[in-house]
């Protein structure tokens, strides 16, 4: 039977390997109920200059997180203790992916998330019943529905909570007991309803800060976190790297059998990076687009492009398809945005290309797509 | 820290070989760890003499340094003014500091060598050498707002740390010494740790290009130490030798052990000196002559000692000179010496103690036993003690750092409370856990600085990180800078003027025991007193020594407040006033002796009226004037080789202003005034009908100096001055090229002076507005100035309306556009009354009121609605006939 191909496949079953052979490894003191030791999980993330060597074999550990390796020794060492992690930044700054890569390395999973939204209800948070079995056994464990940070608390593992501004703020502070208290209780159940939080339950939030003021978080549930602050990456060259990584990975995913082309990696981070930036490497002053120009929109705008390239083209990165994917990234909110890039192309890329000539020259010329 | 430094060639040498003549303490100036170590190695070692990197013409201000009275942060500040052109064509002044924590290593090697009562002297070149022996824009010599003697630099720019911080993933040079030398340092033994730090220091030195190291004046100054060591060698049976790390490696070469192993000769080529040490023969004398009187002060170079700040030493830091934070580290280093006098105090306990048992068991049983047996049997019953039985655990160094990163957190906690922060006390107990848990994680003995930053905002922050949730950082930023100030002992020998400085702030009741800026409102008109104050503030100000500012009061110098009788100064002390005044000491041992000689060297340089005069005014508020002093000479001189007229009638403006204000001020120049204010409007004279023909773009400022002129000469003082005056204006007025605003100005100044220039206006106007094409272009222009100077004209002469009318009627419609916008500017002179007048009269002219036509008919808001129709429909028009293309 044919292997079935999933889109994107959870952190732990994409990094399975290197789990495994940190796991094997590990001589370091762990957390109760935590898959690996603290520096082991710093190494799952940020990567090991010299490959693991598991029964013979050599499986190298790759820094997947690239920004600032301080920020995930913090978390690291938030999630170990009584507070939950809260993480926040622009659009597109990795949060997600670095809370993903904490579950699955310290608990084994990165799948036990409550995604907030606008309709997220406290039942979503806490606890449910399958209805059929409440009403034919009455309140019982076994027709309880158990949310995520219900099976966080049982199994001792992390529970993300995605997007927590999202959620109303009286939902937000259900959290409140579970966080502090560290117990939930559930009335229906009788005695038997007090659920102890295991050790190594813990909470790793994300809040967009674009969000700030839908649904601010009270100060009694800011209490119960540590903040993390995650920034845009301002390093252009890193930026270029990140997208290089990131589309390879979708690529193989998607088996997309294409090289990334690096110059086309180069001027979209330069251009994402100048956008966000309100300023270019040559010095001129740019309007910044009121989009989100973050490096996960630059990878997605690569990807895009490179699929075009694959099916329909010659499977060579073609500027003019980028210029109008990226086009369509930018044109979200804002009518205006495509003025600014326009005049980012007439003005930055236009100079560029007569001081670099070569690929921002051809870049320049792509510029007409944008109408 | 030994495995990260293993590989390469190392050289091997014993740098604390007790057997040796010279040993060697390689340290990084205000390192906590060196200073640590470098007390035990002074212990084991007992050297009869150190000698330590440090310009050696500071070396009569070491036992200052030492003085137990004195309390660091202290400085030592150089001056060199290369006056001979040694360091570079420019003939600059170059100033430094080099300053002192507690912490320093240098500061701890003179503190114990005055305790144990040994010779210790500095080695270096004097500051003027150095910068000498500095390629420009290299090493001392680097553009930097203050510079600083320091020079660890060298220690973290070379291409091996940036590879060992890529490789050990520390985020900076800061952090790698932190962990593996400050920290790590501590649980090593001092041999361990200097090996260390020769190694590191070695690796850093040998991936420097030589280039570098010989622009930097390094090879030079090391030539120069180490033949300062090979002299003292001859005196001295063991010498210890503290100089920055990266220098060991050097001095090793340049210095060989003789056979006898008991002194080391200087194998290197002596440097060739260009100043003091080298007129006055400093070769060949002995280290007592060399050290303590030869490289004492000159003319243009100069030392002294300075009360610094913790501030200051931070803002140091910033040219990667010394560490970062002192009072983080001041804070870890007073824990390592609490720690050393506990070690101490229980040794002294247990020492007593065994001499008691010892000796109640010579009593008792043994008293045959040797001496030695008594030692092992005491020993071995006080071992067989159990722990508990009053024993404290031992505690290790490292957990200085843990106690001063919980002693921040507190402190910073609590301080953000203060300020409103909504920190509890869990908070701080997250922190710390955080601290120690990083710590762990990233292999550190015990928590730093980097681990109580991080601490501080992951537990602190609450939020996104930005100016509005960071306050506990910035507080704990402040925390680790420190507040400390320092202090010098009462024997110091100071320059006088600083003592005069601070006897009359004493005088005046200024206060100079804190930081703080205070305020002082003076009434100088009142009060000799105030007056006196007054007077010094502003030769402080005029020394610029940032000590005091003027807020409010009378500015004579821009000419704005004239009438206020109070001032109000702001005033704060801090170490810049006093580098400051050390700066000019050489110029006079008071405050007002140094203001006056500088007032003299600026007024020999002033190259204008302008200038001159304004360093009259200067000299005026700081009470000068009266004195012969020189002063005057030069200001004459400078008045009668000046021939710009702009200048001179700024100059004269203020001389008529101190003229003026002589009494009030209580000073008593006037023939010196007098005679001034006549050179000056002399030459105004002479020069004014020239000026007809000023450039476009000074008319304006021209006819202000006209006006300005005529207003000064209608004082009574001055009145004489008039006639002559309107004379050369009308010379000038009756040039053929004069500008047409210049010459309206002028017109109508005379027409002030005498009615009777009325007909002339008259004429030029009628002369302008009937003339040919540009020359009725001029009639605004013209209308402008003399407006400028006489709007009243306007009024008194009735026909002047009707007159202008006319022509302007005669105008063509474009002619008038044209003219408009500077006849808009010409008629902006008047008040909105005297436009009302003037609009009601033109009125009248054309037989209309003037309420007619100041208040237009309201319009209807169904005729905008109207004009909003046809704008639209007109648009869509035209959009239709272009084809439907444009917007």
């Amino acid at each position: 039977m044919e292997q079935e191909v999933q889109i994107k496949p959870p952190v732990e079953v994409r990094y399975r390997k290197e789990l495994e052979a940190l796991q094997a490894s590990d001589t370091g003191k762990k957390p109760i109920n935590w898959k690996l030791s603290p520096r082991a999980v710093r190494t799952f993330i940020l990567g090991s200059r010299e490959p693991l060597v598991v029964n013979g074999e050599e499986i190298p550990v790759r820094k997947k997180y690239l920004g600032n390796d301080a920020l995930v020794e913090r978390c690291i060492i938030t999630l170990a203790g009584n507070r939950g992690l809260m993480l926040v930044g622009e659009p597109g700054t990795a949060k997600t992916m670095l809370s993903e890569l904490l579950s699955a390395a310290i608990s084994g999973t990165s799948t036990n998330t409550i995604q907030g939204t606008a309709g997220t209800t406290e039942d979503m948070i806490k606890y449910s019943w399958n209805y059929a079995l409440l009403l034919a056994k009455g309140p019982v464990r076994e027709a309880l529905v158990p949310s995520p940070l219900y099976v966080g608390m049982e199994q001792g593992i992390l529970t993300r909570f995605e997007e927590i501004t999202r959620t109303p703020a009286e939902i937000q502070d259900s959290l409140i007991s579970v966080m502090s208290d560290k117990v939930l209780n559930v009335p229906e159940l009788g005695e038997e309803g007090l659920l102890f939080a295991k050790a190594g339950f813990n909470v790793i939030g994300t809040a967009n800060t674009r969000d700030k003021g839908v649904n601010e978080m009270s100060s009694a549930l800011k209490r119960r976190f540590n903040f993390e602050t995650v920034l845009p990456v301002r390093d252009v060259a890193l930026e270029k790297q990140i997208i290089i990584n990131e589309v390879k990975e979708l690529a193989l995913e998607n088996q997309i059998s294409m090289p990334v082309d690096e110059d086309v990696a180069e001027i979209l981070a330069a251009t994402y990076h100048e956008l966000r930036e309100g300023i270019s490497s040559m010095g001129h002053r740019i309007d910044k687009p009121a989009a989100v120009m973050s490096t996960a929109e630059a990878v997605s705008v690569y990807y895009q492009t490179m699929m075009t390239a694959y099916y329909y083209g010659d499977s060579r990165m073609d500027l003019g398809c980028l210029v109008q994917t990226m086009m369509g990234a930018v044109l979200k909110e804002n009518r205006d945005d495509l003025e600014k890039l326009r005049s980012y192309f007439q003005t930055v890329v236009r100079d560029k290309g007569g001081r670099e000539g070569g690929i921002w020259d051809s870049y320049f010329e792509a510029g007409k797509y944008l109408k | 820290m030994g495995q990260l430094l293993r590989g390469g060639e190392i050289p091997e040498i014993d740098l604390l070989d007790c057997g040796k003549p010279v040993l060697y303490f390689p340290v990084r100036h205000h390192s906590p760890v060196c200073s640590f170590h470098l007390k035990k190695a002074v212990e084991a070692c007992a050297p009869d003499c150190i000698l330590v990197e440090g310009p050696i013409n500071a070396q009569k201000l070491i036992p200052v340094l030492a003085h137990p009275d004195t309390k660091a942060p202290v400085a030592l500040y150089y001056f060199y003014r290369d006056t001979r052109g040694l360091v570079s064509e420019e003939k600059e002044d170059y100033r430094c500091y080099y300053p002192f924590l507690d912490a320093s290593p240098e500061l701890t090697a003179l503190r114990e060598a005055a305790g144990r009562e040994i010779p210790v002297y500095f080695i270096d070149l004097p500051y003027g050498e150095i910068l000498i022996h500095t390629g420009e824009g290299q090493g001392i010599r680097r553009e930097a707002e203050k510079q600083t003697y320091n020079d660890d630099y060298l220690l973290s720019r070379s291409r091996y740390f940036s590879m060992l911080c890529e490789k050990t993933g520390m985020r900076s040079f800061e952090e790698l010494w932190e962990k593996y030398f400050e920290i790590g340092g501590l649980h090593e033994s001092t041999e361990a740790f200097v090996r260390q730090m020769f190694t590191y220091c070695y690796l850093s030195r040998v991936n420097t290009p030589a280039e570098e190291l010989e622009a930097d004046g390094c090879l030079c100054r090391e030539r120069f130490m180490a033949e300062q060591i090979a002299k003292a060698s001859g005196e001295y049976r063991r010498i210890l030798v503290v100089t920055g790390g990266f220098h060991t490696y050097g001095l090793t070469q340049l210095l060989k052990v003789s056979e006898d192993g008991k002194r080391v000769s200087f194998v290197g080529e002596p440097i060739k000196l260009h100043g003091s040490g080298a007129r006055k023969g400093a070769r060949g004398k002995s280290v007592g002559q060399i050290f303590g009187e030869l490289y004492g002060e000159d003319e243009n170079q100069g030392v002294y000692p300075l009360a610094y700040s913790m501030e200051a030493a931070d803002a140091l830091n910033g040219y990667a000179s010394g560490m970062q934070s002192p009072g983080f580290y001041q804070l870890v280093y007073q824990g390592l010496e609490a720690q050393s006098l506990e070690a101490k105090s229980q040794e002294s306990k247990s020492l007593e103690s065994e001499k008691l048992e010892s000796k109640s068991l010579e009593s008792e049983k043994l008293e045959s036993k040797s001496l030695e047996s008594q030692k092992l049997e005491s020993k071995k019953l006080k071992s067989e003690k159990p722990e508990s039985e009053g024993q404290e655990p031992v505690r290790l160094p490292e957990q200085a750092y843990e106690e001063a990163v919980l002693q921040q957190l507190v402190n910073a906690g609590r301080r953000a409370r203060q300020k409103g922060e909504g920190l509890s006390s869990y908070d701080t107990i997250c922190a710390l856990s955080m601290a120690k848990g990083l710590a762990v994680l990233r292999g550190k003995r015990a928590p730093g600085l980097y681990e109580l930053r991080d601490a501080a905002l992951a537990s602190f922050v609450k939020g996104e990180v930005s100016l509005s949730t960071d306050q506990p950082l910035r507080i704990l930023d402040e925390l680790n800078t420190g507040k400390q100030v320092g202090k010098l002992c009462e024997t110091t020998e100071r320059p006088p003027l600083l003592s005069d400085f601070e006897d009359k702030c004493r005088r005046f009741g200024l206060q100079l025991q804190s930081s703080a800026e205070r305020e002082l409102t003076l009434e100088p008109f009142t009060k000799n007193k105030h007056l006196a104050m007054s007077r010094f503030l502003y030769q402080m100000e005029f020394l610029e020594t940032q000590f005091a500012v003027r807020k409010k009061g009378s500015d004579l110098l821009n000419g704005r407040d004239r009438s206020r009788i109070r001032e109000i100064w702001s005033y704060r002390f801090s170490g810049k006033v006093l580098a400051a005044l050390v700066d000019v000491s050489m110029a006079g041992s008071t405050v007002e002796e140094a203001a006056k000689s500088r007032l003299l060297s600026k007024a020999k340089k002033a190259a204008s009226c302008r200038e001159a005069s304004r360093l009259l005014v200067q000299g005026f508020l700081m009470g000068f004037l009266e004195e012969q002093h020189g002063l005057e000479a030069y200001v004459r001189e400078t008045l009668v080789s000046d021939g710009d007229f702009f200048s001179l009638t700024a100059g004269f403006s203020y001389l008529k202003m101190l003229y003026e204000l002589q009494e009030l001020y209580q000073v008593n120049a006037h023939a010196q005034l007098e005679e001034f204010l006549e050179i000056c409007f002399g030459k105004i004279v002479q020069l004014l009908p020239s000026m007809a023909e000023v450039p476009e773009e000074r008319q304006q400022e021209c006819m202000e100096c006209c006006r300005e002129l005529y207003q000064m000469t209608g004082h009574k003082s001055f009145e004489k001055l008039r006639p002559p005056l309107m004379e050369a204006m009308l010379r000038l007025a009756e040039r053929d090229k004069i500008r047409p605003g210049l010459y309206g100005a002028v017109l109508g100044l005379l027409y002030g002076w005498d009615g009777q220039y009325s007909v002339c206006i008259r004429d030029a106007v009628y002369g302008y507005l009937k003339g040919s094409g540009e020359m009725r272009m001029r009639s605004a222009a013209f209308l402008r100035g003399l407006f400028y100077t006489a709007r009243d004209f306007v009024f008194v002469q009735e026909y002047f309306l009707s007159m202008v009318d006319e022509l302007l009627a005669e105008l063509s419609a474009d002619e008038f556009l044209q003219l408009l916008p500077e006849l808009r500017m010409a008629f902006g002179y008047f008040t909105p009354f005297e436009t009302d007048r003037i609009a009601g009269k033109a009125a009248a002219l054309h037989g209309a009121e003037a309420d007619r036509i100041l208040k237009g008919r309201r319009v209807p808001p169904h005729a905008y609605e109207y004009g909003e129709f046809l704008d639209t429909f007109g648009r869509a028009r035209g959009q239709a006939s272009a084809g439907g293309n444009g917007e």
